[in-house]
């Protein structure tokens, strides 16, 4: 049974970049999401840092943190999972 | 691009910072002294206190007529020469930003009055009648090497017999737009900057600052030579990783700095990647040079930089002292950075350098003539 969280932000990633031809049960936990497999570069990284912001009520405070929680989608659960709002994280 | 002769000379240069003219920058830098304070990233919206340098008495919030005006007015109050754009005298108007926070202001609050402040086209014409300068008036902007190209496009004015003297008009003012979408990138947060620091976490701070300067061909007791520009073509906002950039960019102010001892002005914002490549760049092409950069004390004055820092760099060449780097604590990056002020009395000139977005770079020699 997949993780909640890890299902949904694999699901964010795809939406908030509009990867037309990626299904989010394609990314691999564990792959960089910024210069990996996915060609993520930072402005995409921006992106996406806006919409986890938005929806987990996290506060990434640099682009060293940003990079840190982007090293992949396992680093980015754990994160989420450490400072994002509890009520707002998937069931 | 680069030349590594040119007969150009500096005339005169002067700047305005929150500090004051380029005297009083030079003489607050040298004491250690830090323009940026804790503002509300928004202005009057609110949002994260993040490290900027406002003009005394200015806020951040767009006004119109925009409330920098009397600052450009007092400092176009000391050009020298003219009249300006007049036929053999082009102005060339440089900024990142121009006043782009007037269509942000614009868009809030439907002001017609903004409209005009905010793009370079109309901004440029209401300054052009502000501050009573001939048709000659070009507009030229590449982020934050913007000052340098107005000098290498205004002395090869000069060099080709278009122009007998230029004048190279540079200013930058914050609005929240400019400081929100910096913001944006996470560079600019709520620490202080810490130029060639080593630090776990990188932070700009945004100045307001305008320059001038009046290039001529035979007049000045300056020497600007070695103008270079270079431009990675990589990313909207990084480097290559290797920093190739920064050292393609130095390659072509070496052969006007060889057998000179010089210091170097770095662009040093504080942030750590760009820093690092930065530093080995400067240092393996001017080895032995201190390395010093003032965005710590000044914050980043974005396209007018270029220009800002040449009048620091001048009046630190005559008054025989250069500030150091000023900024937050930390480990300095590598040896070769200056840490406290330095006298500049045994060189024979200074590499100043400057970086932008999309993996732009610039450089030139100042030299005594």
């Amino acid at each position: 049974m997949p993780d909640p969280l890890t299902a949904r932000l694999k699901q964010l990633i795809v939406e908030t970049l509009r990867l037309e031809d990626i299904a989010p049960a394609d990314i691999p936990d564990d792959e960089p999401l910024v210069g990996g497999g996915l060609s993520l570069d930072s402005i995409d990284a921006l992106e996406l840092v806006v919409s986890l912001e938005r929806e987990f009520g996290i506060k990434i405070a640099s682009s060293e943190e940003a990079r840190q929680a982007l090293a992949s989608v396992a680093a980015l659960t754990a994160y989420i999972r450490l400072h994002g709002d509890p009520s707002r994280l998937p069931a | 691009m680069a030349d590594s002769a040119s007969p150009v000379r500096i005339a005169a240069c002067g700047c305005i910072t929150p500090f004051g003219d380029a005297r009083e920058t030079h003489a607050a830098l040298l004491g250690g002294a830090c323009a940026l304070r804790a503002v509300p990233v928004l202005g009057r919206e609110g949002g994260d206190p993040v490290p900027l340098a406002l003009m005394p008495g200015r806020s951040l919030d767009e006004t119109a007529p925009p409330a920098w005006l009397p600052a450009l007015r007092r400092l176009h109050a000391s050009v020298p020469g003219g009249p300006w754009g007049s036929p053999g005298r082009p102005v060339f108007v440089t900024g990142s930003n121009f006043g782009v926070g007037g269509l942000y202001a614009l868009r809030r609050t439907g002001d017609a009055r903004f409209a005009v402040w905010g793009a370079p086209p109309t901004c440029t014409e209401e300054l052009r009648l502000e501050l009573g300068w001939g048709p000659d008036v070009s507009i030229l902007s590449h982020a934050c090497v913007s000052a340098h190209l107005g000098l290498l496009q205004a002395a090869r004015a000069i060099e080709s017999g278009l122009a007998e003297e230029a004048l190279v008009f540079s200013f930058d003012f914050l609005s929240p737009f400019v400081a929100g979408g910096f913001h944006a990138l996470k560079i600019l947060n709520s620490e202080m900057p810490a130029p060639y620091r080593e630090r776990a976490a990188g932070a700009i701070g945004l100045g307001d600052g305008a320059g001038f300067v009046v290039l001529s061909r035979g007049r000045g007791d300056w020497a600007l030579s070695g103008l270079s520009l270079y431009n990675e073509m990589h990313h909207f906002t990084s480097n290559r990783a290797d920093g190739s950039g920064f050292a393609a960019c130095l390659e072509g102010v070496r052969e006007a700095a060889r057998g000179r001892s010089v210091w170097f002005k770095g662009h040093g914002t504080g942030t750590l990647d760009a820093g690092r490549m930065e530093i080995a760049a400067a240092s393996l092409a001017f080895p032995g040079a201190p390395i010093t950069g003032w965005k710590g004390g000044l914050g980043h004055t974005l396209g007018s930089c270029g220009i800002v820092e040449l009048a620091v760099a001048i009046e630190s060449m005559r008054q025989g002292r250069a500030p150091g780097t000023v900024g937050a604590g930390g480990a300095p990056m590598a040896p070769s950075v200056a840490d406290g002020s330095f006298g500049t009395g045994a060189f024979d000139g200074v590499v100043c350098a400057s970086n932008a977005f999309g993996g732009a770079h610039a450089a030139f020699l100042l030299s005594h003539v």
